[in-house]
C-alpha cells in the first residue's frame, strides 16, 4: 500500500494516505490535544484546540480535519501553536460558567485537563456572565448550558450514532445554544433518553442525576459486561464504587459502538422492587427463611416423591447459558419433568438467524416484520435508523402501532407481507428483522428470502437465541402438575401467569425480587441481579455476550447455575 | 540578611485560602525565618505598612468598592502581587451573584434567608457599594496567580519558596488546581 511521508515535530512518519494529521500523529505516538474530537464521532474542527503549525500553510490548521500530504511538515507544540491553544482555552473558560469548584465534573473534565496541561493559571479576558438555562426536564440526566463549550459532541452522537436527530444548535456566535427539536424542553422533545450524549460530553454540561457527585474516575471501578435487558446484547461498562452501581456506560468496542438505550443505561438503576435475600418455605400463611440445604432437600423430596410427569419447570429465556443448561440437566435429564420457557423463542417460525448490527450498516433494504425494535430492541432500532440515513430503504409490515412506522418508506399490513418480500428480492443487500407477531404462514413467505437476505430475530427473551437452540418451547401450563418450578430471574410474571402457576400443588419460585409470584409460592429461592451475575448469554446475532459481576451478591444468594447444580447432585 | 516583608489581606473571601496558608504547618515556621508577615487579616495589624512590602497576597474576589480600595492600596504598597485562590484569580464562587440582579441577590441574602427574622438590607454610608464581581486582575495588575479552592498548602509553599530564591513560580502538576 502506498504511504505518505510526513514529519511531525521533526520525526519522519510514514502514514496511510487520506488520514488526518491527528490520526497520523496518534499512530506515531504523538499526542495532540483535542476537545471536540471523539474517537467514535466524525471530526468537525469546532473547538480549535488541536491547531498545529503546518509548513507552507498561511495559518494554523486543525489537526483533526486536516489531511496529510506528501512532504508535509507539522509542528504540534511550536510557540505559535501553544499560544493559540492557550488563547482558545482562555476564550472557552471566560465565555460561560466554568468555575470548577462547584462543578460535578471537576477532576474528570476534559476542558479542565487541557487547561492544566497548558498551565492556564488565570484568564485575561473579562467574563460576560451570561445567564444560561439549566434544563432538568428529563428524568435521568440534566443539561446545564452554563457548562457547555459547544463542541457539538452531543449533536453528533445524537445524529451519527443514534440517528435520532433531536439535537442541534440555535442562534449564532456567543449566543449559540444546544437545543432539542429547534426549541423544546429536552423532556418534551423527541429525545429517547438513550444517554449517548451524556457519555460523550467532555464537561459538566450533561450530568447524570443518579451518579452526580458520587465519585470521580479515580474513585470508581469499571466492569466490562453485557446488558441483560434485551437480546441485542450491548457491551457495557458497569461503573461502581464501594459495592454500589453508580451508572452504566456503553462499550465503544462492542457491536453497539457505545450506544445503549434508556432500558439498559438508566431504568435498571431505578428499580425499586424489594430483593429476595434468602430461601423461604411456606409454613402456614407465612414464608419462613430456611437454609439452602433445607430448601434444596424440600425441593428434592417433592420432585422425587412425584412421577416426573407431574412435575413441570419453566425458565425465563432471560436466564444465562449455564443456568439454562443446568435447568435442563435437572428438570429434563433427572426429573423428567415437562420443561419450557416463559417467552416465545421464535422456534416454530423456522427462519434463519445470524444477522448482525454490522449487516444493517451495509443494507440497502430493511424489512421489519412482526416486531417493533424501537419498543424492545432499541439499539437495533437506532442502528436501522442509521442505515436509513445512509440511504437504505425501510419496509415495515405491521398491523397496528409500530415505532418504526414513521421512518418507513413503505408500510404494509401483515396480509401484504408477500409484497414487501418481493421488494426485498429486488434489492442488493436486504436485511430481514422478524419478531414474535409472525405466524408460520407469514414465516414461510419470509423464508423465500433465505440465502438472499440476512435475518435478525427479535427474541422476546434476552437469551432467546440459546433457548431456541435448546429447542425449548414457550407457554406456561401448570394443570395437573404437583410441583411447578419457575426460574424468573428479575422477571415479573403477569397476573394471569401467576394464577396459572398457582394451580400447581407445590409452587417453587426462583427469583431476584419479591413479587406476586414469590408471595404465593410454597418455596422461594433467591437469585442474583444483572450486576451480580457471571456467565454468558447468546445474543440475537449468535454472539456470546459475557456478563461479569460488578458488585458482590448478598451473602445468602447463590448463582442460578450453582443452585441448579446443587440440586442435580441431590437427585 | 533582612527578612523579606510579606503582607496579606482578603477581599470577598471565605477565609479558606488563609486557612490553607496556616495549613503549611511547620513549614510556615521555617518560612518565618526568612520572611516577616507585616500584616494579615488574622493578626493585629491589618493594613500593609506605608513603607511597603516586597510581596502582597490577596485572597477573595472584588465584590464592592471597599475591595477595590483594599486591592489598590495593596498594589501600591507591594512590589509583587499574588492573587491567591480561585476567587482572587477568576472571581470564583462569589461570581454566582453576577447571574442575578443586585437587589434580588441582596434581598435573598439579608431578608429571605430561611434563618432571618425581620431582615433588612444594610444601607449605611460607611459600607462599600456592591459592584459586579470580578477577579483581582480586572482591577489592578497581578504578577502571580495561584488558583485553587483553596490552593494547596504545597502550592503556596512552592510559590513563596521560589520567590525567596529569586524565581517567578510556575505552577505545574498537583500545584495547579481549580478545585
Amino acid at each position: 500500500m502506498a504511504t505518505v511521508n510526513i514529519k511531525i515535530n521533526g520525526k519522519p512518519i510514514q502514514a496511510r494516505p487520506g488520514i488526518t494529521v491527528l490520526d497520523a500523529a496518534k499512530e506515531a505516538g504523538i499526542d495532540i490535544p483535542t476537545l471536540c474530537h471523539h474517537p467514535a464521532l466524525a471530526n468537525i474542527g469546532a473547538c480549535r484546540l488541536c491547531l498545529v503549525e503546518v509548513a507552507k500553510q498561511r495559518t494554523l490548521q486543525p489537526a483533526c480535519t486536516f489531511p496529510i500530504s506528501e512532504g508535509m511538515e507539522v509542528e504540534t507544540e511550536s510557540p505559535k501553536a501553544v499560544e493559540a491553544r492557550k488563547f482558545v482555552l482562555e476564550m472557552l473558560f471566560s465565555e460561560r460558567n466554568h468555575y470548577c469548584m462547584y462543578c460535578e465534573m471537576s477532576g474528570d473534565c476534559e476542558l479542565q485537563a487541557m487547561a492544566y496541561r497548558y498551565g492556564l493559571d488565570h484568564w485575561t479576558y473579562p467574563t460576560p456572565f451570561p445567564k444560561m438555562p439549566v434544563d432538568g426536564t428529563r428524568k435521568y440526566f440534566i443539561m446545564d448550558h452554563n457548562r457547555c463549550i459547544l463542541c457539538r459532541r452531543c449533536i453528533r452522537a445524537c445524529s451519527d450514532l443514534v440517528a435520532n436527530h433531536t439535537l442541534g444548535v440555535r442562534f449564532r456566535g456567543a449566543k449559540t445554544m444546544i437545543s432539542a427539536d429547534m426549541d423544546a424542553p429536552f423532556g418534551e422533545s423527541s429525545c429517547v433518553s438513550c444517554g449517548t450524549c451524556l457519555q460523550v460530553c467532555p464537561t459538566g454540561a450533561l450530568i447524570d442525576r443518579k451518579s452526580a457527585y458520587m465519585g470521580r474516575e479515580v474513585h470508581v471501578e469499571h466492569t466490562a459486561s453485557a446488558c441483560t435487558f434485551c437480546s441485542v446484547g450491548c457491551g457495557t461498562s458497569i461503573v461502581t464504587r464501594a459495592g454500589r452501581v453508580l451508572r452504566v456506560e456503553g462499550d465503544w468496542d462492542a457491536p453497539n459502538q457505545g450506544v445503549l438505550c434508556v432500558a439498559g443505561r438508566f431504568e435498571p438503576l431505578y428499580d425499586t422492587r424489594e430483593r429476595l435475600t434468602s430461601p423461604m418455605l411456606r409454613k402456614g400463611n407465612a414464608l419462613v427463611p430456611i437454609t439452602w440445604d433445607e430448601a434444596l432437600d424440600v425441593l428434592v423430596a417433592r420432585a422425587k416423591g412425584n412421577n416426573g410427569k407431574k412435575t413441570a419447570a419453566y425458565a425465563t429465556s432471560n436466564a444465562l447459558n449455564d443456568a439454562l443448561g443446568a435447568f435442563l440437566t435437572v428438570f429434563q435429564g433427572k426429573v423428567h419433568a415437562t420443561v419450557g420457557v416463559l417467552e416465545p423463542t421464535l422456534e416454530e417460525l423456522d427462519l434463519p438467524a445470524g444477522g448482525t448490527l454490522a449487516d444493517l450498516d451495509a443494507a440497502d433494504c430493511i424489512l421489519v416484520a412482526g416486531g417493533d425494535p424501537l419498543a424492545d430492541h432499541r439499539v437495533l432500532g437506532y442502528r436501522i435508523k442509521r442505515a436509513l440515513d445512509k440511504g437504505a430503504r425501510l419496509l415495515v409490515v405491521a398491523d397496528g402501532a409500530n415505532g418504526m412506522l414513521p421512518f418507513a418508506h413503505r408500510k404494509f399490513p401483515m396480509a401484504e407481507l408477500a409484497e414487501a418480500v418481493k421488494i426485498c428480492q429486488g434489492s442488493v443487500a436486504p436485511v430481514v428483522i422478524y419478531g414474535s407477531q409472525l405466524d408460520r404462514a407469514d414465516a414461510r413467505k419470509l423464508a423465500t428470502l433465505t440465502g438472499k437476505a440476512r435475518f435478525i430475530p427479535l427474541f422476546p427473551g434476552v437469551n432467546g437465541y440459546r433457548a431456541r437452540e435448546l429447542g425449548l418451547k414457550d407457554g406456561l401450563r401448570a394443570n395437573g402438575a404437583k410441583v411447578l418450578y419457575l426460574l424468573l430471574g428479575d422477571k415479573e410474571l403477569p397476573e394471569d401467569a401467576v394464577k396459572e402457576a398457582r394451580r400447581a400443588a407445590f409452587l417453587v419460585v426462583h427469583a431476584a425480587y419479591k413479587s406476586a409470584a414469590a408471595e404465593t409460592a410454597d418455596l422461594v429461592l433467591p437469585a442474583p441481579l444483572w450486576y451480580e451475575q457471571e456467565g454468558t448469554f447468546t445474543a440475537l446475532d449468535g454472539r456470546k455476550a459475557v456478563v461479569r459481576p460488578a458488585v458482590p451478591k448478598p451473602a445468602d444468594v447463590l448463582t442460578e447455575a450453582e443452585v441448579l447444580a446443587r440440586l442435580a447432585e441431590r437427585l | 540578611m533582612a527578612k523579606v516583608k510579606v503582607a496579606t489581606d482578603w477581599l470577598a473571601a471565605c477565609a479558606g485560602c488563609h486557612m490553607s496558608v496556616l495549613d503549611m504547618d511547620e513549614r510556615l515556621v521555617q518560612l518565618l525565618d526568612k520572611i516577616e508577615l507585616t500584616s494579615t487579616p488574622i493578626t493585629d495589624l491589618k493594613h500593609p505598612p506605608k513603607e511597603g512590602v516586597t510581596v502582597g497576597i490577596l485572597t477573595g474576589a472584588i465584590s464592592n468598592t471597599t475591595n477595590i480600595e483594599v486591592a489598590k492600596q495593596m498594589r501600591e504598597r507591594c512590589q509583587i502581587l499574588i492573587a491567591l485562590g480561585d476567587c482572587a484569580v477568576f472571581g470564583g464562587i462569589v461570581t454566582m451573584r453576577n447571574f442575578f440582579d443586585m437587589n434580588e441577590a441582596l434581598k435573598r441574602a439579608y431578608v429571605e434567608t430561611e434563618s432571618t427574622v425581620d431582615g433588612k438590607i444594610p444601607c449605611s454610608e460607611e459600607l462599600g457599594t456592591p459592584v459586579r464581581v470580578c477577579a483581582v486582575n480586572q482591577v489592578v495588575k497581578v504578577d502571580i496567580h495561584i488558583p485553587g479552592c483553596p490552593p494547596s498548602p504545597d502550592a503556596i509553599y512552592y510559590a513563596l519558596s521560589e520567590l525567596l530564591e529569586g524565581r517567578i513560580p510556575v505552577l505545574t502538576g498537583d500545584n495547579l488546581k481549580y478545585d
